[in-house]
């Protein structure tokens, strides 16, 4: 097992002819050791879905590389499992046959138990058919099917969009137990920050296609600086993400070079308050292990 | 690994597209045992009814009234068409399920993707869902198109409606280009389904590719084995004559010249006449495949067809490798 | 066994919530030396929280000499704290006062406030125990 669970160098992906071709991704870069529980945050249409599909294998790169758990996404096939954001099952299949086939197709590392328990968490009827459930009795059933697989790395597209709030506290419950008990690295997204502060410790901020942000949270709370001081304050050298000037006062959130002046009010800033400052600021700089000099000086 | 993990050893795939497509099993089941009775019954009751019927005619004399069962005859052709028309419907249907059930719905609700992040490779994943159905196409088809000859031969000979084996119709219906186009069909289906995101539009391309690929071959066909040429002198003033698949016609001159495609259209035998000896011809030629070419031209056919199923084939799985997998040496 | 309660709301981080509870149990004596403390899954099946910040809690209570990992068993109480056990005559005496003080016509914020305003007294400038310095 590798200490490495996604490593992406220079990763790009477009979509589309010459011509008429966008960029869902663009010279992303950025180090996810394993046994994080990592929250891929961003707003829709930011390149999140076709980062987690090119970290499953599910499309390949334009440019770049992506190595997963060591090696291609490819060959890391039978040690990841994926939940796609619209939760895809075969409609025609009941509960049971979706699991008998999720055993079927996982040869050597199905654990039924683990499945069976995501399932029954929901009091669902394992007769039931997929076509005739809700969404989040979908999301289950798909949750069940990839910790089932007992994946190494488990990538989730929006998991908790469809439940409702206790479901989503529950199964939320279940994914943190899985990454305790087997130390599987869980990387999730979401447009909502909220959602993901208390259970991941690790972003991946991402915006109009590119890494934004990148790192442990904890570190990039305290890599942070709200400060308040008196307008036309000289905040340089710090680097400036977002600064707002309310009357003889400017409220900012700098990233500090050094140690920031103690009449600055200051204070860490929340994770919410963090992520809203870099998606308001598309010209901010960007903050991820490849450019983190800056931090450590 | 713990006692917890109680999965199989080996990717069980085969039998998972059995259940997904098992409407799709129970139709085609029954579809090739129904085509399957009817063509028994035209090659056993219909066709014996009608070949009496028409020794009976054929016994009457030119005079007088004949009694023979002229619905006999009627039936046999009519549904000795519908049976025909009905085989040849087999590579379009193949290749519209193949383009919009077996892969394009798959491509398009998102289980494809699924399907592709178990424990088994994509390529592996189209394979197995190709040759279920390649098996179970061939097997059916090849039954419909041995039962549709042996149907055809019941008639030849004995009832003089029958269709020649030049009849293209029937040339298709009862030969192995039609299994090797339900087989094409198949695998253009899947083509399309993975490249377009609509199982809609991949049924529709899977029918177009097939069709043009159909229409392709049937230009070929006579161009794929060495004609027979016939002539017949003029003086017989018949016209040109030799039975079987036509690829010229024409006239040959005193000089030896031969002019293709000089039909004369003129009302009267007299002008008919004068048109041809304004050209000077003296015979009748044609170069034509009599019916000992039939075998020969189905295999080459069939073998073409093949290999352009092959070639699609090839096309398919390297697209779905290409798009799903980082090249090979690009990776660290 | 104690049953952690995360208020996400609350602004105090959470692994200080946990560490805070430990010890609230510690004080009343709901945990006592020797018992064992739910393991990180435990707590992460019931909370929903990442399993780092529960380990991060117990490294904590660990550091305080509170509780004592043992590999492959799990964590235990290593002692207890403050003197307000089930034994102590206090805790009854804290109720005979406030069943006292109710009787008098004191609401909860009356008894609250004026609680406050006593430890305030007794215990100045001192910052509450569990909040990391």
């Amino acid at each position: 097992m590798t200490d490495t669970a996604i490593e992406a160098d220079a990763l790009a992906k477009r979509f589309g002819r010459l011509g008429r071709a966008t960029w869902a991704l663009r010279d992303c870069s950025f180090r996810l050791p394993a046994g994080r529980v990592c929250a891929v945050v961003g707003p829709n249409g930011a390149g999140k879905s076709t980062l987690l599909a090119l970290a499953a294998g599910l499309t390949a790169p334009t440019g770049g590389t992506v190595t997963v758990l060591g090696t291609t996404p490819g060959a890391a096939r039978a040690r990841v499992g994926f939940v796609a954001q619209d939760k895809p099952l075969y409609p025609q299949l009941s509960i049971a046959e979706t699991l008998r086939m999720g055993a079927d197709l996982n040869p050597g590392h199905w654990d039924a138990a683990a499945a069976q328990r995501v399932v029954a968490g929901g009091d669902l009827d394992p007769k039931k058919r997929i076509r005739s459930l809700s969404g989040g009795q979908r999301t289950r059933v798909a949750l069940a099917l990839a910790l089932g697989k007992r994946p190494e790395l488990l990538l989730m597209d929006e998991p908790m969009a469809d439940l409702d709030p206790l479901a989503r506290h529950e199964l939320m419950g279940v994914l943190m137990a899985q990454a305790a008990e087997h130390g599987t690295t869980i990387v999730m997204s979401s447009h909502v920050v909220a959602e993901l502060e208390d259970s991941c410790d690790h972003l991946l901020l991402i915006g109009e296609g590119r890494v934004r942000l990148a790192g442990e949270i904890d570190e990039l709370l305290e890599g942070h600086a709200r400060v308040s001081a008196p307008a036309q304050s000289d905040l340089s050298p710090h680097t400036v993400i977002e600064s707002r000037t309310t009357g003889r006062q400017v409220s900012a959130l700098v990233r500090p070079v050094g140690t920031l002046r103690a009449d600055w009010q200051g204070g860490t800033p929340s994770l919410e308050e963090l992520v809203l400052s870099y998606l308001r600021n598309p010209e901010a700089p960007a903050l991820t292990p490849a450019k983190s000099e800056e931090f450590s000086a | 690994m713990s006692a917890a993990l109680t999965a199989p050893t080996r990717v069980h795939l085969t039998r998972w597209v059995v259940r997904l497509h098992r409407p799709a099993l129970y139709l085609w089941t029954a579809l090739i045992l129904a085509l399957a009775a009817a063509l028994l019954w035209l090659a056993g009751p219909l066709a014996d009814a009608a070949a009496e019927a028409w020794q009976r005619y054929n016994a009457c004399a030119d005079m007088g009234p004949c009694a023979y069962d002229q619905d006999a005859i009627l039936r046999y052709k009519d549904y000795y068409e519908y049976a025909t028309y009905a085989v040849l419907a087999v590579p379009f249907l193949v290749a519209a399920w193949s383009g919009a059930s077996l892969i394009g719905r798959e491509v398009e609700n998102g289980t494809a993707r699924l399907a592709w992040t178990q424990g088994l490779s994509p390529v592996r994943w189209l394979a197995t869902k190709l040759a279920l159905p390649a098996l179970l196409v061939t097997v059916g088809t090849g039954a419909l198109v041995a039962l549709h000859r042996h149907a055809w031969v019941a008639g030849d000979g004995r009832i003089d409606t029958a269709k020649s084996w030049s009849d293209f119709a029937t040339f298709y219906a009862s030969g192995p280009v039609v299994v090797a186009l339900a087989l094409t069909g198949l695998v253009a289906g899947a083509l399309i389904g993975l490249r377009r995101a609509s199982s809609f539009g991949a049924l529709g391309g899977g029918l177009c590719v097939t069709a043009f690929l159909w229409f392709g071959i049937h230009l070929l066909i006579p161009h794929l084995w060495s004609t027979v040429t016939k002539v017949t002198p003029m003086a017989h003033n018949v016209g040109p004559s030799g039975n079987g698949i036509s690829v010229t016609q024409g006239v040959i001159t005193a000089t030896g010249a031969r002019i293709a495609d000089a039909h004369c259209t003129a009302d009267t035998t007299a002008q008919c006449q004068a048109y041809y000896a304004d050209l000077d011809a003296v015979s009748w030629f044609n170069d034509y495949h009599p019916a000992a070419h039939y075998w020969p031209l189905q295999w080459i056919a069939t073998g073409i067809l093949l290999a352009v199923t092959a070639l699609l084939t090839v096309v398919t799985f390297r697209g779905l490798r290409r798009r799903t997998t980082t090249p090979e040496g690009a990776a660290v | 066994m104690v049953e952690y309660r995360i208020d996400r709301h609350s602004g105090v981080a959470t692994y200080v919530q946990i560490v805070q509870q430990t010890k609230q149990a510690l004080r009343l004596g709901h945990l006592e030396p020797g018992d064992k403390l739910p393991t990180a899954r435990e707590v992460v099946e019931a909370t929903a929280i990442n399993p780092n910040t529960v380990l991060k809690a117990y490294r904590e209570l660990e550091r305080e000499g509170l509780v004592e990992a043992r590999r492959g068993l799990g964590t235990f109480v290593k002692r207890g704290l403050g003197t307000a056990t089930a034994d102590s005559p206090l805790p009854g005496e804290l109720d005979t006062w406030v069943a006292k003080a109710r009787e008098a016509g004191l609401d909860r914020d009356d008894v609250a406030a004026l609680f406050t305003a006593v430890l305030e007294k007794h215990f100045l400038n001192q910052h509450s125990q569990g909040e990391p310095s």
